[in-house]
């Protein structure tokens, strides 16, 4: 039993060891080099503290501040980071990588309409037990030339261990020979009665006799079967990034004619390093030409941009840069959200502040009367009323917005008003009545928690205080305020305050229920009557044109310091962590 | 001494990986099963395996930026043509040869939906738009103009059912009035493509068409509330005699025994000479310009997905109208599971209406109008008004 328990240890070490081991090599593979640092001394730390008696006493804060790093302090910093960034929609890429598209990747290749295309086919050196081996040559036709190409030697592979470009020369056969380097192919031609140049060639040998064996041929039904091989073996590992030089001439595998021959394929763009002199000081710029029209690129508002013929810009592709409080001025400056921000606020406090103070009263009758011991039921009772929060947020929103607040169809309006003969209430269309509806709902999910905590508090309170008042004649009211309430307040405030803080941000419910709406007539920023400040935020970042990171975490940061600051002065005035401190 | 050989067993364990080419395609469900079986074909041929991985419609485009910008993400997504806008604005997908594709097969309504500054970065496989759908129980021959349909919804409209319903408050479905009646969301141009600053959402035609479908539920043919949901479900009980839905809905009608006509939106003459225009929507296969298999990817979807066969196997999984002309001769002789009446109907629709834009500004539209549309709707605004205010919205956004 000893022995399985000792196994069973070992086994998860070795696990969150190899789980995290394996993590540090894909952060680092994907760049990110901090945070794998960062993960991998964790992993020599934890090992440590594990097999060494010296780290014991680490072994229980070393998780700790593990997740405390993973989970709040790198988010922090990675929020602060992109806000002094344009992250975002048409700039995503690092300039490095930005430069690294132009420059290899084959969209930005060219193909000149009247260049060479190249048919061809593959000779491969089959091992002793007749299969094929990564040893290969290729023959390529032009017109009535054949050309021949050995198996590249430059190869090029990325940080992910893929590969980018591959290089080879190709060499005319004449005379059914060639040499390439220091050997020599001779062609060998399958004896039929078609003249010599006509005849197929069937397998090519170097001096050593050395045989190469026709392998697969594009559209060649007598090789189909080797196209598996083909393609997923030698095309995959070097023919696809295969940049073939004749003379002065470059073969790539055809994009246009899908990979099925090679043709005369250029890059667009190359880089230079062009001078400047600032002053007294020379400097060097690396700067991106485009080599068909032999202008440079311009680079403007962390873009690259192609001067075409008729002197437009053409963005080519854009890039992460550092604007420093650009985000944050705009916050300030821009009309759009100054505007409307006053508004959006009151109603933001508001909304937290009252759902706090709705789903602490109804939480607080509640958990009164189920502490009653004169209740029966109880369990019956609990259950029921925990219902609303054990449900998820996300259906009871879409239930309460179909099934409760629709205008013509909602139960409140079609029942409840409609058998008195109450006109239908515009919930969704009202600025009042879809800010009732939004407090409803939260209303409804947060009494529970309320509840929870409030009896868990009141069943805290010693008995004997009410025993003594109750001879001391303490009225039922007077025993409320004077005994249950500032017991209760002790226990109970510092949730109050972090509820607050949480519906503050509580977006799920305003983006489900209204989606911020209704619009309010006549203006012209998107902020509808019930949007708080984060939704308003999600709205102007994420909700028109694409994705706007940068402006979303500077607009986050602002949150975060409006959140602290009225929940710092909420706690001063609620005492509430004075009895922890005392 | 025992437990250091555990863990090194485990490191070495956890380093060795295994590489090798696949193909990933996000697609959501109905095309999933075939997409598999033509992969399998694929594998076979060129031994580079497919993974067909079923992902949410609504989702596609926002997993596919987030995994694809960190160069992970699948080679190929199913989608629609609205995203390729800001897909080749953030770079992340590939281009393709018109000359690979056999252009002239396609329709070139599907291609022109995917071309961004003149070149292709998607290949089509089936084209959309709305119509109107009538139930014949109610309806038996359908109106000719949207007068008349207004009389007949008129008389249906009971506390059980509706006469004429559909997703007004949705631009997408409300647009085929605006623009019939003349508003056009960007100025377009052959030449230079969009000018996104040449808003035509409140000129007159556009306020007019707003007009007509305010007055349906001033008339209080289309209850406030009712949305598409309330349309499509009424419609299946057969308690709503004519909605307004696209082709991806017909197969669910058909399966609920609803005996239905649909007569195009560009037949209904909403006045005298105008008549309805709804948005064309193209759905089509694009590749992950990130992705390391990009050639063989491209070669999956040019010479397997979107050949003739490939676009009718789209056609049986998902009842749309298929982008090549040579399908819908192919589906003529083998037919589908959609009756041809009905196929011909929306390829009408279709034939007659507007693509809706592809640039990222588009993105910009949707919510200032569904504002306006629910503003007009529920009376607080006048259409005019509505609209002005959203256009100045989408201005202030785009800016």
């Amino acid at each position: 039993m000893k022995g399985l328990t000792k196994f069973l240890i070992w086994s998860v070490i070795g696990l969150i060891n190899a789980a995290l081991i394996w993590a540090v090599f894909t952060i680092f593979s994907l760049g990110n080099y901090g945070m794998g640092t960062i993960i991998a001394i964790f992993v020599i730390a934890a090992d440590w503290a594990v097999f060494s008696p010296k780290g014991y006493p680490y072994r229980y804060t070393l998780p700790a501040l593990f997740f405390v790093f993973l989970l709040t302090i790198y988010p922090m910093y990675y929020t602060f980071k992109t806000a002094f960034t344009n992250y975002g929609t048409g700039n995503l890429f690092s300039r490095e990588e930005a430069i690294n598209t132009l420059l290899n990747d084959p969209s930005y290749f060219y193909e000149p309409e009247d260049g060479d295309i190249l048919n061809f086919k593959v000779f491969v050196k089959y091992d002793d037990n007749f299969k094929p081996t990564e040893d290969f040559l290729i023959l390529l036709k032009n017109g009535n030339d054949y050309y021949l190409t050995e198996k590249p030697e430059i190869l090029k592979y990325n940080s992910k261990g893929q590969l980018t470009n591959a290089e080879s020369r190709m060499y005319k056969i004449e005379n059914d020979t060639v040499t390439i380097n220091t050997n020599t192919y001779s062609v060998m031609r399958s004896e039929t009665k078609m003249s010599e140049s006509q005849a197929l060639i069937v397998s090519i040998e170097d001096q050593n006799g050395k045989r190469y064996s026709y392998f697969y041929g594009i559209g060649d039904p007598t090789v189909a079967s080797n196209s598996a091989y083909y393609n997923s073996v030698l095309r995959e590992k070097y023919i696809k990034a295969l940049e073939i030089n004749y003379q002065a001439k470059k073969f790539r595998l055809s994009s246009r004619n899908i990979y099925r021959n090679f043709s005369e394929t250029y890059r667009v763009y190359d880089i230079s390093v062009k001078s400047e002199s600032k002053g007294e000081r020379k400097i060097y710029k690396t700067v991106v030409v485009n080599k068909l029209t032999n202008r440079e690129v311009v680079e403007n508002d962390s873009a690259f941009y192609d001067i075409d013929t008729n002197g437009n810009l053409k963005r080519l592709v854009g890039y992460i840069d550092n604007v420093g409080f650009s985000q944050f001025d705009k916050i300030i400056n821009d009309p759009k959200i100054s505007g409307p921000f006053l508004k959006i606020f009151i109603w933001t406090f508001l909304y937290a502040l009252l759902s706090v103070i709705f789903t602490f009263i109804i939480g607080l009758v509640l958990a009164l009367v189920l502490n009653d011991k004169n209740l029966k039921g109880k369990i019956i009772y609990r259950t029921l009323l925990i219902i609303p929060w054990a449900v998820p947020a996300f259906i009871s929103a879409l239930v309460w917005k179909n099934g409760f607040f629709n205008e013509t169809y909602g139960i409140i309006n079609k029942f409840f008003l409609g058998t008195f003969g109450i006109a239908p209430i515009k919930w969704m269309n009202d600025p009042f009545w879809a800010k009732v509806a939004v407090l409803i709902l939260n209303t409804w999910l947060g009494f529970p928690y309320m509840m929870t905590v409030t009896l868990g508090a009141l069943q805290s309170i010693p008995d004997e205080l009410y025993e003594a008042s109750s001879i001391d004649g303490a009225s039922p009211w007077r025993q409320f305020s004077k005994i249950t309430m500032p017991l209760l307040m002790i226990a109970v405030s510092p949730l109050l305050v972090m509820s607050f803080a949480f519906n503050f941000n509580n977006f799920t419910n305003i983006y489900l229920l209204t989606g911020g709406g209704p619009a309010i007539p006549g203006a012209n920023t998107p902020a509808g009557s019930t949007d708080i400040l984060i939704s308003y935020t999600y709205k102007l970042a994420f909700d028109g044109r694409g994705q706007d990171f940068g402006f979303a975490s500077a607009i986050s940061i602002i949150i975060f310091i409006i959140v602290s600051g009225i929940s710092y002065v909420n706690f001063k005035i609620s005492g509430a962590f004075e009895e922890v401190n005392r | 001494m025992k437990k250091w050989a555990i863990l090194a067993l485990v490191m070495m364990l956890s380093v060795v990986s295994v590489f090798s080419a696949t193909i990933v395609i996000w697609s959501s469900e109905k095309q999933v099963d075939f997409m598999k079986k033509i992969g399998q074909q694929f594998t076979k041929d060129t031994g580079i395996t497919v993974d067909v991985q079923m992902v949410n419609y609504g989702d596609i485009k926002s997993k596919y930026l987030t995994a694809a910008q960190a160069g992970e993400g699948p080679d190929i997504i199913v989608g629609a043509h609205d995203w390729v806008g800001e897909l080749v604005e953030n770079g992340l997908v590939e281009s393709i040869p018109f000359s690979a594709i056999e252009s002239d097969k396609f329709a070139e309504s599907g291609l022109n939906a995917f071309t961004v500054d003149g070149k292709l970065y998607g290949v089509p496989y089936a084209i959309e738009a709305l119509a109107i759908l009538y139930n014949k129980d109610y309806i038996p021959e359908p109106p000719a103009t949207f007068a008349e349909l207004k009389e007949i919804a008129k008389d249906y409209t009971t506390d059980e059912t509706l006469g004429f319903v559909f997703d007004a408050a949705n631009f997408y479905h409300a647009y085929g009035f605006l623009a019939g009646m003349g508003g056009n969301v960007f100025a377009w141009d052959k030449k230079t493509g969009y000018d996104v600053n040449n808003i035509g959402l409140n000129n007159e035609g556009a306020i007019e068409g707003l007009k007509l479908i305010t007055s349906l539920y001033e008339e209080g043919i289309i209850p406030q509330g009712a949305n598409g949901n309330t349309a499509d479900s009424m419609f299946k009980e057969g308690l709503a005699a004519a909605i307004i839905n696209g082709p991806w809905a017909v197969a669910d009608y058909l399966n609920a025994g609803i005996d239905f006509g649909v007569l195009p939106l560009t037949e209904l003459e909403l006045a005298p000479g105008k008549y309805g225009k709804p948005f064309v929507g193209v759905q089509g296969l694009m590749i992950n310009s990130k992705s390391a298999n990009k050639a063989f990817a491209k070669e999956f979807v040019i010479n397997y997905l979107a050949t003739a066969d490939g676009i009718y196997n789209f056609y049986i999984a998902d009842p749309r109208l298929p982008s090549r002309n040579d399908v819908t001769e192919l589906i003529k002789t083998k037919g589908g599971p959609v009756p041809q009446e009905i196929v011909d109907e929306f390829v009408k629709s279709a034939a007659g209406g507007e693509p809706m834009p592809n640039v990222p500004e588009m993105g910009s539209v949707w919510s200032p109008m569904a504002d306006a549309l629910s503003l007009a709707y529920s009376g607080q605004l006048s259409p005019a008004e509505a609209l002005n205010d959203a256009v100045s919205k989408i201005k202030e956004a785009i800016k």
